[in-house]
């Protein structure tokens, strides 16, 4: 206790750093976010309802549910792949690949957009041929979801890695060791052990998916209620003056990012809880506690 | 079922883990592979279990050529050093995971499972704690779950790694009289890896000691404690006292005092290994005893330990506490050693890491 004291700051110091910290908070998340839904709600509920029920309202949500639809199962799959094979196996190649997995990190989006018009635009490389081909992916739907893969696939393998890594091949050995197929060791022991990491990597790219902008723009060519997303249609919609259309499609986006924010809280107390238990389960405790005792910790 | 390993070798880099590894296990013998860490002896399970290669050699399960098995089809059970248990299962579902993982025209009935786990968790006095987690439990509890997920599936050997590496001394004990007593009742051909040499001595049947990817002896407990094969069994299997000593023929002396019979004969440097019990103190000097000071006195539970020098050299000796009484020792007091059973090593067979090794 005497050492926690000492190292304490004085009374008027934890208030000033707590004040700066909140008002912080307050000028550059809270009032713009409550700005958000004052001006969506400026012209009362009924005219809110309309904006968003407009057909090209509509579209722009449907389109962005489409592609974090694409992206998502996608990204499921290749997280989890990069991650077994990183936290598993030792290959050539690996450092390479784990450099790769961040690449959308380090790319501005801009340019990560700007990649795929260079690779099937009209005048890229493979233009001649898609367009041969009757293939559109620039200025449709395919190019949406590409531009946003690209930029969200570093989250579930991120997220997943570590978590790999730490808990280390026994578990899985054993599952195989007692006779469990490859599949029946992923179902029963593998995906069980990860499954909260790989719901938070979810969480995250979801986030960013649906809110991502800069890749989408460039590929979008925004098409009104064809290729517009949620956050292209909320550009568009204030370019033209529109507030109260641009701040009622913001307010959803806003709200989905509320949500994300509960999920990720949930989610991340789960993990932490099982973290403790996988850390418990490590630990080369003395075994003669008597079982009635370990129980009353809990 | 028996175990037969031929020749096996297996290098990681240019380490060299196993080196041509030669070893029979008979059916439904307790066997320990003791040695320091890095010998080669956790490597060596693992590769008996399927779960590393080998780079050359084979393995053989009753005769038949194993070497090339998966691990599944092996029927092993392995438990594993830190117990891998499922963390998110109970302990029942732990238990009964081989069970429901079994192709289904060979998977028995839910009742059937639930009648198999039962007795299994009766077997190791846990049946209470079916419905408790991994983490509720303490390290033994842990590791008696461990071996009864292992024996579900009714493996023909049974594979374990540091078995009682993680737990403290007193639960330690205890256990491996359990493992012991529950080998003789299910009596499968079992293996387990350790790098505590009581822990051997007092568990298997045969002890298996092993140094730098080599085996370095096979025997009972008895024979490679009483009559280690090599300066380092001597070493790593209790406590023992190096004399420089020279051989003659097949004689060996120390100090110019005949100390007993080479092990390999030669002329030359040599080195003597007494252990601390084999050397009595007597305070009046005979044919053949050496020269000493006392140079501490502990008593330590029913022994007494006495610490003296004779020369540059220091030597441990252990006495029963009737005997220390009798000679009732103190610091500095003049003494001479009595050596009841010496073994001598050519110089070059011993090492470098000569001097008095305690």
């Amino acid at each position: 206790m005497s050492t926690r004291r000492a190292i304490t700051e004085p009374r008027w110091v934890r208030l000033l750093l707590t004040t700066v910290a909140l008002l912080f908070l307050g000028c550059f998340l809270a009032l713009p976010l409550a700005a958000v839904f004052v001006e969506a709600f400026a012209a009362g509920v009924p005219a809110y309802l309309k904006a968003l029920s407009e057909p090209e309202a509509m579209s722009a949500i449907w389109l962005t549910l489409l592609v974090a639809a694409i992206a998502l199962p996608c990204n499921v799959l290749f997280g989890v792949a990069a991650a077994w094979s990183i936290a598993r196996f030792e290959f050539r190649g690996k450092a390479a690949l784990i450099t790769l997995i961040d690449l959308p990190f380090a790319v501005s989006p801009v340019v990560a957009g700007l990649v795929f018009v260079l690779l099937f635009g009209s005048q890229g490389l493979f233009g001649q041929w898609l367009s041969a081909h009757d293939i559109k992916i620039i200025f449709a739907v395919p190019g949406i979801a590409l531009a946003t893969l690209f930029v969200t696939f570093p989250f579930v393998a991120r997220e997943l890695i570590p978590l790999m890594q730490a808990q280390g091949r026994d578990e899985e050995e054993a599952a195989v060791s007692l006779g469990a197929s490859g599949w029946q060791m992923f179902w029963r022991v593998t995906l069980p052990n990860i499954k909260w990491g790989l719901l938070y990597g979810v969480i995250l790219a979801n986030a960013r998916a649906m809110g991502e902008f800069g890749a989408v723009s460039v590929v979008s060519g925004h098409i009104r209620g064809e290729t517009n997303t949620l956050p292209l249609h909320v550009e568009i919609l204030y370019n033209e003056y529109n507030q109260v259309g641009a701040f009622a499609a913001a307010s959803v986006l806003a709200l989905l990012a509320l949500v994300t924010l509960i999920a990720k809280t949930v989610v991340e107390w789960r993990m932490r809880h099982e973290t403790e238990m996988l850390s418990a389960s490590l630990s080369p405790e003395a075994a003669g506690a008597p079982p009635a005792a370990a129980s009353a910790a809990r | 079922m028996s175990i037969e390993i031929r020749g096996i070798g297996k290098r990681f880099g240019n380490f060299v883990a196993l080196d041509n590894i030669d070893l029979t296990i008979p059916t439904g013998e307790l066997v320990a592979l003791l040695g320091p860490s890095g010998c080669g002896k956790t490597t060596l399970l693992r590769i008996i279990a399927g779960m590393e290669s080998a780079d050359s050699g084979h393995v053989l399960f009753s005769g038949e050529e194993a070497t090339h098995l998966h691990v599944r089809d092996r029927h092993v059970g392995f438990v594993f050093q830190h117990y891998a248990l499922f963390r998110h299962m109970t302990v029942f579902e732990n238990v009964a995971f081989g069970l429901r993982v079994k192709p289904r025209h060979e998977r028995p009935g839910d009742a059937d499972i639930r009648r198999r786990v039962t007795d299994l968790l009766k077997l190791v006095q846990l049946d209470w704690l079916a419905e408790r987690y991994p983490s509720q439990l303490s390290g033994g509890q842990r590791q008696r779950i461990a071996l009864a997920r292992a024996l579900a599936v009714e493996p023909k050997v049974l594979l374990l790694d540091e078995p009682f590496g993680a737990l403290d001394t007193r639960v330690r004990k205890e256990l491996r009289r359990w493992l012991r007593r529950l080998h003789d009742e299910v009596h499968i051909s079992s293996v387990f890896v350790t790098h505590d040499q009581e822990e051997a001595l007092e568990v298997a049947d045969r002890v298996v000691v092993m140094n730098q990817g080599r085996i370095e002896q096979i025997g009972t407990p008895d024979e490679v404690y009483s009559t280690p094969a090599s300066p380092f069994v001597y070493r790593f299997l209790g406590d023992v006292n190096v004399f420089h000593s020279r051989l003659h023929g097949a004689w060996a002396e120390i100090d110019r005092s005949p100390a007993g019979l080479a092990a390999n004969g030669g002329d030359g440097d040599a080195l003597a290994f007494i252990r601390p019990h084999d050397i009595d103190i007597e305070r009046v000097e005979q044919h053949g005893s050496l020269a000493a000071r006392v140079q501490d006195v502990h008593a330590i539970g029913p022994a007494v330990r006495v610490e003296l020098a004779h020369g540059s050299e220091l030597i441990e000796v252990e006495l029963t506490r009737e005997r220390a009484n009798g000679l009732a020792l103190i610091r500095g007091d003049q003494v001479w050693l009595r050596p009841r059973q010496v073994r001598v090593f050519a110089a070059e067979s011993a090492g470098e890491e000569g001097g008095s090794g305690i």
